[in-house]
This record gives structure tokens, sequence and C-alpha cells, in this order.
């Protein structure tokens, strides 16, 4: 085994409990940075926008417009809330290279990948900060024009959560190894283009060669399933309950899961890097 | 000296080059108002507005019809399943007449069986707005209507909201649907004035709702107007809209026995649309070495050739527009 996974597996080096605040102190890092940096203002702006355009929906009158107007909100929830993931997964470690603050943060008693997961938990905290305060906002402004959603909105906002920590660890993983502006584009191609590909290749398999059919599998299993965690059709849409505990239980295995892959990807890249 | 007056003409052959390029204007803008989603192509200064306009339209086009399907996505064959025989789920009621061909769609998410994706596949179809469509009812058109009324309030030059809006509230059959789906297509006509699409949606709700067939032939003479001049720079919307004009027009003068307007309409309709049965048929009496039985059968023939169109126009109209597919609404 090599030394770095001993360091990472052996409790006896750093005990569970002395890892796990060091995680909680880099991410509460990490939302203190976010602070100053201003960066929840912009999820502020967004906001404002949110309730400038439930506003004018509500000047046109919702009568009879209510599921397009929970429609609209869930679409415009998941958007934000995926830029503010994106953006913050993929400028984590590249800024503290940048800035040269990597160096006092290594000089400390810690390992190169307890500096990737707390960043992980961090990007993760505050893309949640930004997604609750996003999903407040939006259920104040259907609320105040007499739009309700049912019970199924709580597991929306559930599996989305979920969803966003997986699109923060596959950014952050990227920004790893590409440029800031490059890993933040390809983190946008994949949330935004996953889906649409996922719905092309199913489209294509019953058409497609069998050499075409396999390669199809290869692409749907490494691709990241972003579109598993979004119920906003069930959630916009009347009459659609709630979903069985298995499908939660098993996205939240496939998040954690894809996460821990994207995470070991970005620590094998981290652990040999000359900074 | 001889250069700068080689330079001074070389400038003045190329002003009036580019002056004279005036006279391209009516090949550039040919005088025609272009309608659906080309309608805000006409000045460099609304086309940018116009765009954002055109979007969101289009966009709320097709929210309407995921919303009469309760959320459930759902997308048009390609060719190539269509070639392999696959069919569409097909529906049990015709809510969406006036919006789409049911045999023609089916399900963006597949079903378990024919979804290759396993597990991944009972996860998208759990946390989805999905279910078995076969044979699937829809939500009342008549809850998508505040939609209809929104697009054309964001685009007021976006044609098939304004007619496909009146086809479903005439759905009714009442003389007060009628009355408010032609209030709507009034508004409409006062932004679109040359439209041949809501000129001849009007004259349908004159003749076939209000049994009304001198006013039904004044607007289907409007859309005539309007459109035979232009017919080959109509969009497919407004040409589908000029040869249900001509179908109408047809009849309306048969019944009023009007047998000379008749031909010519008629004439005119077949010159424009070579190809089109109905008018065809219409044009030529039935053969007189026919019986009587025989006579009776030819009619029969061209009125469920005629409600034959009516069917697949429905389907046609709507999704024309924004993807090119099989979608309609009202017409003979």
């Amino acid at each position: 085994m090599s030394a770095p996974a001993i360091e990472f597996l052996n409790p006896t080096v750093r005990p569970t409990a002395t890892r796990t605040r060091l995680w909680l102190s880099l991410a509460r890092a990490v939302i203190l940075e976010s602070l100053r940096r201003k960066d929840l203002y912009v999820v502020g702006i967004l906001g404002f926008l949110l309730m400038v355009s439930a506003g004018t929906l509500g000047f046109f009158g919702l009568q009879g417009l209510e599921t397009f107007a929970k429609d609209l909100a869930t679409t415009v929830l998941g958007l934000f809330s995926t830029i503010v993931a994106v953006l913050t997964g993929s400028r984590l470690m590249p800024d503290e290279i940048r800035n040269r603050t990597l160096y006092p943060l290594l000089a400390r008693p810690m390992s190169r990948f307890d500096l990737i997961m707390g960043k992980f938990l961090g990007a993760v905290a505050v893309t949640w900060i930004a997604f609750g305060i996003l999903a407040v906002l939006t259920g104040l402004a259907l609320a105040l024009f007499g739009v309700r959603f049912e019970a199924v909105m709580g597991q929306y906002l559930l599996l989305k959560s979920l969803g966003l920590a997986v699109v923060c660890a596959v950014s952050l993983c990227l920004s790893m190894v590409m440029t800031p502006s490059a890993a933040a584009t390809m983190g946008f191609v994949l949330a935004f283009g996953t889906t649409m590909i996922v719905r092309a290749l199913t489209m294509a398999y019953e058409t497609a060669s069998p050499a075409m059919q396999w390669l199809f599998k290869l692409v749907n299993a490494a691709l990241p399933q972003y579109g598993l965690f979004d119920m906003g059709s069930r959630a916009a849409n009347s009459g659609w309950g709630p979903v069985p505990l298995w499908v939660v239980g098993a996205l939240l295995g496939y998040a954690v899961c894809y996460s821990s892959a994207m995470l070991a990807l970005a620590w094998l890249k981290f652990r040999r890097q000359v900074v | 000296m001889r250069e700068a007056l080689l330079w001074g003409v070389g400038a003045a052959t190329l002003l009036g080059v580019g002056l004279g390029t005036t006279q391209l204007k009516e090949v550039v803008h040919p005088p025609v108002k272009p309608a659906g989603l080309d309608a805000h192509e006409t000045h460099a200064s609304s086309s940018l507005l116009g765009q954002f306009r055109t979007s969101v339209s289009s966009w709320l086009w097709l929210r309407t019809d995921l919303y009469l399907h309760n959320g459930v996505e759902m997308r048009h064959l390609t060719q190539q399943e269509l070639d392999r025989g696959k069919t569409g789920v097909g529906s049990s009621d015709n809510h969406d007449e006036a919006l789409h061909n049911d045999e023609l769609i089916v399900t963006v998410i597949p079903s378990r069986e024919r979804d290759f994706r396993g597990f991944f596949g009972d996860l998208d179809r759990a946390t989805k707005a999905y279910k078995d469509m076969s044979n699937h009812g829809h939500n009342d058109p008549k809850t998508a209507l505040p939609l209809f009324r929104l697009m054309t309030w964001v685009d007021p030059t976006f044609v098939p909201g304004w007619t496909t809006a009146a086809a479903v509230i005439i759905r009714d059959r009442t003389e007060e649907a009628n009355q408010k789906a032609l209030g709507l297509l009034r508004e409409g006509l006062a932004a679109n004035p040359n439209s041949v699409g809501i000129l001849s949606e009007i004259g349908f709700v004159h003749v076939s709702r209000r049994k009304d067939l001198r006013t039904a032939a004044a607007y289907f003479e409007q859309a005539r107007q309007a459109g035979r001049a232009v017919v080959e720079r109509l969009d497919d919307e407004d040409q589908e809209a000029l040869l249900h004009g001509y179908r109408w027009l047809g009849l309306i003068y048969r019944d009023l026995g009007r047998t000379d307007s008749m031909r010519e309409v008629l004439r005119e309709g077949v010159q424009l649309f070579p190809d089109d049965p109905v008018l065809v048929r219409l044009l030529n009496p039935p053969p007189q070495v026919l019986s009587e039985q025989g006579q009776k059968a030819w009619q029969e023939a061209i009125q469920e050739e005629l409600e034959g169109a009516r069917a697949d126009d429905h389907d046609h109209h709507d999704h024309h527009h924004d993807h090119e597919d099989h979608h309609d609404h009202d017409h003979p």
C-alpha cells in the first residue's frame, strides 16, 4: 500500500474526529471566503430577479397559470443553483494555487486529501446555502400569488441538493485537470448537457449497431446522471405523489459513490502535483 | 493629380454601386409581412427584441403540450423509427386534437422494456413525471388557454398562438365560445392585419360554428387576397391556411349557388395547389356515366376527404412551428 493511502486510511495517524474537525474548518473557511468575495450577493441578485419575474407574472394574473408558475420556479431554481455549484466547485483549488495561499495550508498538519475534502464540503455548503436562499425566495414569491406546492416539493429539494453535491464534486475534479475557465465550461456542459446526451442515447439505442450500443452503455455509465436528481416535473405538475424511499436511498448511494470517485480522481492528480 | 482623379472615379463608382443596391430592397425585403418564427425579422432594430419574444413564445408553446400531458415529456417518432414500423402511443380522447397527432408520438423516457439503462432507467422513470402513455388521456386543453394568452401577450405577432387558442375555445360549440374566439381572433388580426392564418380561422369559425356562409366567405376572400399573390413566400402554416380557404370558399359558393365564383376559386386553387385532391375533386363534377347513387357516393367521397383533411390539419398546425413535426388545429 502506498504511503499516501496509509496516511489516509490509518486512523492512528489521524483520528477520525480530528479529521472531521479539520474538514469542517476548511469548509467553514470556504463559506467565509465566499461571503468575503460577496459571492452570495450574486445569489441575492438572482433572487431579486426571481421576485421581479414572479411580480411580472402576478401582474399579468396567475389564474390558470399555476402549473406554469411552478414549472418556471423549479426550472429557474435548478438553473441558478447549478450555476453557483459549478462556479464554486471549479474555482476553489485553482484560486488557492494562484493566490499562493496553498503553501501555508499545506504547511499545516493535513494531507492533500484533507484539503480536497474540506474544499468539497465547503463548496457543497455554499451551494446549499445559495439553493436554500433561492428556494425560500421562490416559495415566498409564489405564495404571495397563492400558488402552493404539493408535498413532493420536499423531495425535490432533497434530491436536488444531492445532485448539486455531485455537480460540486465533478467541477472540483475538473478544476484539478484543466484550467479554471475550461473546468467551469466543461462543468456547465456536463451539468446542462448530460440529460440531453442521455435522452439522445436512449432514442438512438434501438437503431444503433451492436458496437455502438456497447459504446452508448459505456458513455451512459461514465456520465454524471444529474437528471436523476431533478424531480421538477413531478413537483410542478399536479397529482404526482412522492417517490418511494428506495429511490431516495438509491440516489443517495449514487451521489456518494460518484462524488467519492470524482474526489478520488482529484486527489490522485493533486497528490503528485508540484505546486 | 491623375492618381487622385482615378481614386475619385473609383470612389464614385463604388458609391454608385452601393447606392444602386437599394434596387435590391424588394428582393432582400419582400413586401410580405413574415409570419410565425420570422415575424420579427423586419427591421434590424426590432430583430434583437423580436428574437427574444419569439423564443419565449416558442418555449411557451412547447410547455403547453407538456402540460396537456400533465408533465410527461413526449417526442415525435424519428423517421428511422417510423421506417422500422414503430407506432406512437395513441390516445383515448381527442382533447389534444388541436395540438398534435398522438399516433406519431412516444414518451421521451422509454418504457422499461425499451430502455437500455437498466437501474438508471428505473430511477429516471421514478423521479420524473412518467407513466405508460399507451392510449393516454389529456388534461383539458382549456387549462392551457391562459398560456396561449400569455404567449400572444408576450408576442402578438405569434399567429399560431391566436389561431390555436381560438380552435381550443370553439370546442365548446356554444355561441358564447364562438364570440370569445372571434374576439380573440379580431385582436390577433389587429396585430397581424394580413395574416392568412387568422383570416382563415375567422372564416372557419363563421362557417363551421355559426353557419354564416356569407360572413365566412368575406373572410376567406380576404385570406385569398392576402395570400394568393405571395403564396411562394408564405410559411407552411399560412400556405396550409390558404389551401383551407380555397376549399371552404369552393364549398360555400357551391352551397350559395354561385357556381361561377365556385369554379373561379377552385380553378385558382388548383393552379396554386395542383396536388390537392380535395380541390381537384371539387372542381371536377361527378362523371355523367355515374348513376344517381354513384354521384351521391362521389359527393360523399369529397366530404370524407374534407373530414380527413380537417383531422390531419389539426395535428399539423401546432408543431410545424416548433420542430416541424406534425401538429395541427381546426380547419377544413
